[in-house]
């Protein structure tokens, strides 16, 4: 098929033809295509098919305001043929139809209307209940439009992210946003410009119209030179906005260049003022047929001759609302396309005598007072029936392409994800910002305005609006006044045209109100009827607004239409909620190129080097065993029984200093925190307000008004916050500092511990000079001065190694230096749970829970019952259920030999009640049997009690097993090793 | 051939100055309860009062999973309940509630989370709802495309699959319920905006609306995420923190995601909805608030988890972002109480993000609760007074934090 050559405003380059293919044959387009406009021009006309009738549809919108040219490219559902740009090789197949979209075998479905009201779904398929699974995937299979595989890969091209920061956040690069851009630019403020387009100047961009000496274009293209000159101003083309969200953050993203289509990247720009310059689109004018293949908007014809030389029919009808309309078809006939009538929805209004002056001169019939009431032809458009809007007689024509619109309708997306209040305005016909958001400025075309100098102008009062609003930095406010008297000055917004719909609708013909969920004029009668009679309920009910499209087609006309069939007023119609992201964007460039955030600790190399099999834990990857035994038993053999070494970097470790300091531990931890004394550790634990466990660790104190803490990993990151709010009405004089990060720490553990330490450093570290729970500072090999702490988490002598984190790697070589005699070996948090579990240990959240106490779980002991003056936090809660009946208690578990063996999560059950659950059990080599901590109800938690357990992790699979319940501390009950 | 002759589903009614019952809230819980008040106790004088248009709140803006896969047997007893009424009430009300009983499958991204799933699992079974351990092969087969691999920040441990659950077209309940509710008698006021509730004597009188005072001898608080506030005119604090939880569906495509799935770790769970596409939901915002605003951030934080989860995701488009409010209790559990302090006053509120499938069960306790003035059984577990006996349900293992510190 042959292309125009429309010359200047032309984007596609004929001496540059593209190979693509459609359905398997092969087709031709040019560069600068899309996708869709290479189709069409390629001969293409019934793109795909609609999801509920199956009718053709084709080319009807040019941005994705529909979903008919929606298609499979490069095996990638749902692309959108409208936006995409054309490549060479392309494979384009149409979606929800086998083979060719000219004959679909489901196109009988069309017929069956009658049979499909609005909502019909639910009235149906439900009795026999039985037969209803039948029916829900036969619905199933033919909703939806794009095939997916699952196990296939998409969009693998680079992603990037850009974190934007802005003055001002311009969208829309059309004459208004450009004018507004300049203007804060040359305010100096940081500008950044967002066009979804890869060029600047919007409409004007194919409008020919000679306007105070030259065509519109070039006035477009000097204003986008001025502004790509511009030093404040940034200019983003391809770059749809997704949303304005609160604070004005403005998202959206770049699509890949022509060059490098796979390349997109997310992008938020955080904005202090938004000037929204989105223009119009057109509004579809609702009559019989109006989705016919060859029903196309005003923009889509006028763009696809003057954009892409493509000639969009040969005998075009033209059922208008404006005089860009008017402009359009004059255009179109300039171009040699024939016009076979223009009919105009308004019966005056129009432009100028130059207007008819040019309809004249062409002898193009017109006629005001007019609209198409139905199109002819099924699988493409064929002729057409004009009628007056006020009745009498139709006439009938003949025509290849039927462009239709009821006027231009702003796009108030961006307004709307902004929450500007938007109100219907009787002059412009549309809806427009009764109210703006702090910050939130618009201009252009979508205020009404239709004259160019006053698009510009409205711009640069909104740029000099900006720039007041930013204040300050302006240097000559004054002069923000001038574009607004000027402004003024200019003729201002035009009046709209009111049409609903077009004449003579429905009559046994389909008139569609939404083009991507098959909703007609007639559905929208059904939902009133059905008492589904707002628009946000008809959205519901029948789909109006829900598809691909969203508002864009459906929106305004929807509300109108509603309150018209209502009879209420239509400045009453309300439409519904638009709702982000306004560009769909695909969920690989929201994801970014996917950062794996976490913290390492220290020795993750030397880890590593010994064969570490990381897990993460919280923010951290940490070594969970070495080697493949996952169950540890050598690893936890050799702390037994010999020394092996721990990498502990990630517990938590604070310095809390100043005036206040013991007021605020004996704020938060249970114990009485004044016994914490210089060189030794003082265990104790916080709890929440409701008594319930949130962290443990040691306490010690370091100088007057100086403790050094631990606790756990997972609490290191909320501890500072946790003791600011719980004592934020204290006024309290301390400095809390996070030192979790800076140290690293590493614990020496088993019977050899000390005499691995004894080769590390000259203190003395003798059982009298350093006994249990003991804190010193050792110097350790060549200088290193490292906190050590005598503790026990693991029921062997252990010390603990704290030291700024790049010393510790050196420690570590050293601990394994001198361990190489006793074979010292690290062990993983594996090992350390079944460690610290024979000991009877607690871990937070493994063996507490929100329906657990401090008391609960048998560590009352540490709470300093006495102490009324700290206000301890969750004091009050313990006091309230200490002796409450019915509460889960930890208790020690011993497995009856010959049983199957429980596992974590096993229920403790009481005939079919259940009455606890085991939160770790294991085969213990050190025991010589399986042990379980439990949390049972009081009732069962005393020693000696034998409990039933038993887990089904598939119905039917039951496995049961007996215990008896014995104190928790299995190992070494009395401390000895931990003393020794 | 009742589908072709659109009728509406419920009828307008006049606003009567007193009804022997009046709930407030015209979503699932409200309706539900008004339904079996008229249905099962043949009250005839009952309203719902909804300030907006029923269906507005958290009934229209959840993702329409549904499940009894609760931790505790006191909640899977009665969510099992609630899955079991809707092919009952979709025959009853004569109105196809698109049940999809597709399943469900939480999956484990860690030792701890497996743990917590086979408790589950055995919790399950025990009281004779399927509910099935799964390991990463097996995952694999329920949802096809997930990775497996060790490329995710969170890998795959395995699942929890859950055969009785599914979705519902969550628009459809509310239609439906008060197609039913209206058919029995049940007024309807949309655009009625409660703005006091009267007492007398300790006994609840009625309510000032903005349509006018309401009399009524009980009084139902079924008000979703404004339920504390609701609440709070009376003076009664409830441990209820609202917070947005946002929710988006992506372009349509024919199925391929033929179970709900969520992640725990990466705080999305997601469905592919009869029309084809994929619903999906996210964690809550932290900061207590009533705004029902969508955040960019999770837009972008859900398509991160989604593409790690199944990378086939990356070839989708998010096509739309909402979000409602889920009033949240510190045990994630409800409260429905007939107990507090105003003879003839009730509530349910609390439901956090479970007030979708737990609805027309809830409403079918409260309304016998209401209705006899004895708490049935079955709501034992879900008095306001275990917060003050500090006796959480045990509904989630992990110490809940909701915007600040308690």
């Amino acid at each position: 098929m042959s292309r125009l050559r429309p010359g200047e405003t032309c984007r596609v380059d004929f001496s540059r033809p593209l190979e693509f293919s459609f359905l398997g044959r092969e087709m031709t387009g040019y560069a600068g295509d899309t996708v869709a406009s290479a189709l069409y021009g390629a001969g293409v006309r019934i793109f795909g098919r609609s999801l509920k009738y199956h009718r053709p549809r084709g080319l009807y919108s040019m941005e994705g305001e529909s979903a008919n040219t929606f298609m499979s490219i490069d095996g990638v559902p749902n692309e959108c043929a409208e936006t995409t740009e054309l490549r060479a090789g392309m494979a384009i197949e149409p979606q929800n139809v086998r083979g060719d979209p000219g004959r679909d075998r489901f196109g009988f479905l069309d017929a069956f209307d009658r049979l499909m009201p609005a909502g019909f779904y639910y009235h149906l398929f439900h009795r026999p209940y039985a037969l209803w699974p039948l029916f829900q995937s036969g619905l199933r299979r033919m909703a939806g439009t794009g095939v997916l595989d699952p196990g296939a890969e998409y969009r693998n091209g680079v992603r990037t992210e850009r974190y934007l920061n802005a003055d001002v956040a311009v969208i829309g690069g059309g004459p208004a946003g450009m004018a507004a851009a300049l203007a804060a630019g040359e305010s100096g403020l940081r500008v950044c410009l967002f066009e979804r387009r890869g060029r600047l100047g919007g409409q004007m961009t194919w409008r020919v119209r000679d306007f105070e000496g030259e065509p519109l274009y070039r006035r477009a293209g000097a204003l986008a030179a001025r502004v790509r000159a511009a030093e404040n101003v940034n200019v983003f083309t391809r770059s749809p906005v997704t949303g304005v969200w609160g604070e004005n953050l403005v998202t959206g993203f770049a699509v890949g260049t022509e060059d490098d289509p796979f390349r997109e990247c997310h992008w938020e720009c955080r904005a202090t003022t938004v000037v929204v310059a989105a223009g119009c689109m057109d509004r579809p004018l609702v009559f019989n047929h109006n989705d016919r293949p060859g029903v196309m908007q005003v923009g889509t014809a006028w763009r696809l001759a003057r954009t892409y030389g493509v000639r969009p029919g040969k005998s075009v009808a033209f059922s208008v609302a404006d005089d860009l309309g008017l402009e359009a078809a004059i255009d179109l006939d300039d171009m040699g396309v024939r016009i076979r009538f223009i009919a105009d929805a308004r019966e005056s209004g129009q432009q100028g005598p130059e207007v008819f002056d040019a309809l004249c001169d062409r002898a193009i019939p017109f006629f005001p007072g007019c609209a198409v009431s139905r199109a002819v032809g099924r699988k493409r458009v064929r002729g057409c029936v004009l009628r007056s809007l006020k009745g009498g007689r139709s006439r009938r024509f003949r025509c290849d392409l039927l462009v239709a619109n009821a006027g231009m309708q702003p796009r108030i997306g961006i307004l709307a994800t902004a929450k500007a209040r938007l109100a219907y305005c009787t002059h412009t016909h549309g809806y427009q910002p009764t109210e703006l958001p702090p910050g939130v400025f618009v201009a252009g075309s979508m205020t009404g305005l239709r004259d160019p100098r006053s698009i510009e102008a409205s711009g640069r009062v909104a740029g000099y609006g900006v720039a007041e609003w930013c204040g300050g930095r302006l240097k000559s406010v004054a002069g923000a006044r001038a574009p607004a008297r000027e402004a003024e000055a200019l003729p201002g917004p035009g009046a709209g045209c009111g049409i609903i719909h077009a004449p003579a609708i429905g009559r046994g013909a389909k008139a569609f109100v939404d083009l991507d969920e098959d909703g007609t004029y007639k559905n929208v009668k059904e939902s009133i009827a059905r008492g589904l009679d707002v628009p946000e309920l008809a959205k519901r009910f029948a789909g109006f607004g829900l598809g691909p499209g969203q508002y864009r087609v459906a929106g305004q006309n929807l509300a109108m239409i509603m309150a018209d069939l209502r009879g209420d007023p239509v400045e009453t119609a309300h439409p519904t909620t638009v709702r982000p992201p306004l560009g769909a964007p695909s969920l690989a460039t929201l994801a970014g190129p996917g950062h794996d955030v976490h913290k390492r600790t220290p020795l993750h190399s030397e880890l590593a080097g010994r064969g570490a099999v990381f897990r993460r834990a919280g923010a951290w990857q940490r070594a969970r065993h070495f080697g493949d035994d996952p169950s540890c038993r050598d690893e936890i053999r050799n702390v037994r029984t010999n020394v092996g070494v721990l990498d502990s970097s990630p517990l938590g470790k604070f310095r809390i200093h100043g005036p206040d300091a013991l007021n605020a531990l004996q704020r938060v931890y249970m114990s009485d925190m004044s016994k914490a004394r210089p060189g030794r550790c003082k265990y104790s634990a916080m709890c929440n307000d409701m008594g319930q466990l949130m962290d443990d660790g040691v306490v010690v104190a370091e100088g007057p008004g100086d403790y050094y803490f631990t606790t756990s990993s997972a609490r290191a990151g909320d501890t500072v916050e946790w003791f600011r709010f719980h004592t934020r009405h204290d006024d309290w004089d301390y400095n809390l500092v996070n030192l979790t990060d800076v140290l690293g720490s590493l614990n020496i553990a088993g019977p050899n511990a000390r005499r691995v330490l004894e080769r590390l450093t000259r203190d003395n570290v003798s059982n009298q000079a350093f006994p249990y729970l003991a804190c010193r500072r050792i110097t350790v090999g060549d200088g290193v001065e490292a906190r050590c702490l005598r503790l026990g988490f693991v029921g062997e002598l252990s010390f603990e190694l704290h030291a700024p984190a790049s010393y510790v790697p050196y420690l570590w070589d050293l601990v394994m230096e001198a361990g190489a005699d006793f074979g010292i070996r690290p062990f993983g948090l594996e090992a350390q749970n079944c460690l610290r579990a024979e000991k009877g240990h607690v871990i937070i959240g493994m063996e507490s829970e929100q329906r657990v106490t401090l008391t609960d779980i048998g560590m009352g002991w540490m709470w300093d019952r006495e102490d009324t003056v700290s206000k301890k936090v969750g004091a009050p809660a313990l006091r309230a259920c200490d002796r409450q009946p019915g509460r889960l208690n930890l208790v020690g578990l011993r497995v009856e030999e010959g049983a199957k063996a429980p596992r974590d999560g096993t229920l403790v059950v009481d005939g079919d009640k259940i009455v606890g659950y085991v939160c770790t059990t294991r085969s213990s080599d050190t025991l010589g049997w399986q042990y379980g901590l439990a949390l049972v109800h009081r009732e069962h938690a005393f020693p000696g009690r034998r409990i039933h357990l038993c887990h089904e992790e598939a119905p039917g699979q039951r496995v049961t097993s007996t215990a008896f319940v014995m104190s928790p501390h299995f190992y070494d009950p009395r401390g000895e090793r931990l003393r020794s | 051939m009742s589908w072709l002759r659109p009728r509406r589903l419920w009828r307008p009614a006049p606003l009567e100055r007193h009804y022997e019952f009046v709930i407030i809230g015209g979503g699932i819980h409200g309706l539900a309860t008004a339904y079996y008040l008229a249905r099962t106790h043949g009250i005839e004088s009952v309203a719902v009062l909804e300030s907006h248009y029923i269906g507005f709140g958290g009934s229209g803006r959840n993702t329409a999973i549904v499940r009894a896969n609760q931790r505790t047997v006191e909640n899977v007893r009665l969510y099992e309940e609630g899955l079991k009424l809707w092919p009952v009430l979709t025959d009853e009300l004569d109105f196809n509630l698109m049940f999809f009983n597709c399943g469900t499958l939480n999956l484990g991204h860690s030792e701890a989370a497996m743990n917590g799933i086979r408790m589950l699992a055995s919790t399950h079974n025990l009281v004779g709802v399927k509910s099935e351990v799964l390991d990463p092969q097996q995952c694999a087969e329920v949802i096809p495309g997930l990775d497996l691999s060790d490329r995710p920040a969170f890998p795959i441990h395995g699942g929890l699959y859950h055969p009785p659950g599914g979705i519902v077209r969550h628009d459809a309940v509310v239609w439906g319920l008060a197609k039913g509710a209206s058919a029995r008698g049940v007024h309807i006021h949309q655009g009625c905006e409660v703005q006091g509730i009267d007492t007398s004597d300790g006994r609840v009188t009625g309510v000032r609306t903005s349509l006018g005072s309401i009399g009524c001898d009980r009084l139902g608080i079924m008000a979703g995420g404004y339920g504390s506030a609701v609440a709070a005119m009376l003076g009664i604090e409830l441990p209820i923190h609202p917070l947005t939880i946002q929710a988006m569906v992506t372009h349509p495509f024919k199925p391929f995601l033929h179970t709900a799935f969520s992640s725990g770790a990466y705080h999305v769970y997601a469905n592919q909805t009869l029309k084809g596409e994929i619903a999906t939901g996210a964690h809550m915002d932290p900061q207590v608030n009533y705004t029902n605003d969508a955040t960019a951030y999770y837009l972008k934080h859900q398509a991160e988890a989604l593409v790690e989860l199944m990378p086939a995701l990356r070839g989708v488009r998010f096509m739309r972002i909402w979000s409602g409010l889920a009033d949240m209790t510190p045990d994630m559990a409800p409260i429905m109480e007939g107990e507090l302090g105003y003879e003839g006053l009730y509530l349910d509120a609390g439901w956090g993000y479970f007030g979708f499938k737990s609805g027309p069960v809830a409403g079918k306790y409260m309304a016998q609760y209401m209705a006899s003035g004895e708490r049935p059984e079955i709501l034992a577990p879900f008095r306001l007074g275990r917060f003050l006996e500090n006796r959480y349900s045990g509904e989630t293992a992990a110490v809940m934090k909701y915007g600040h510190w308690d």
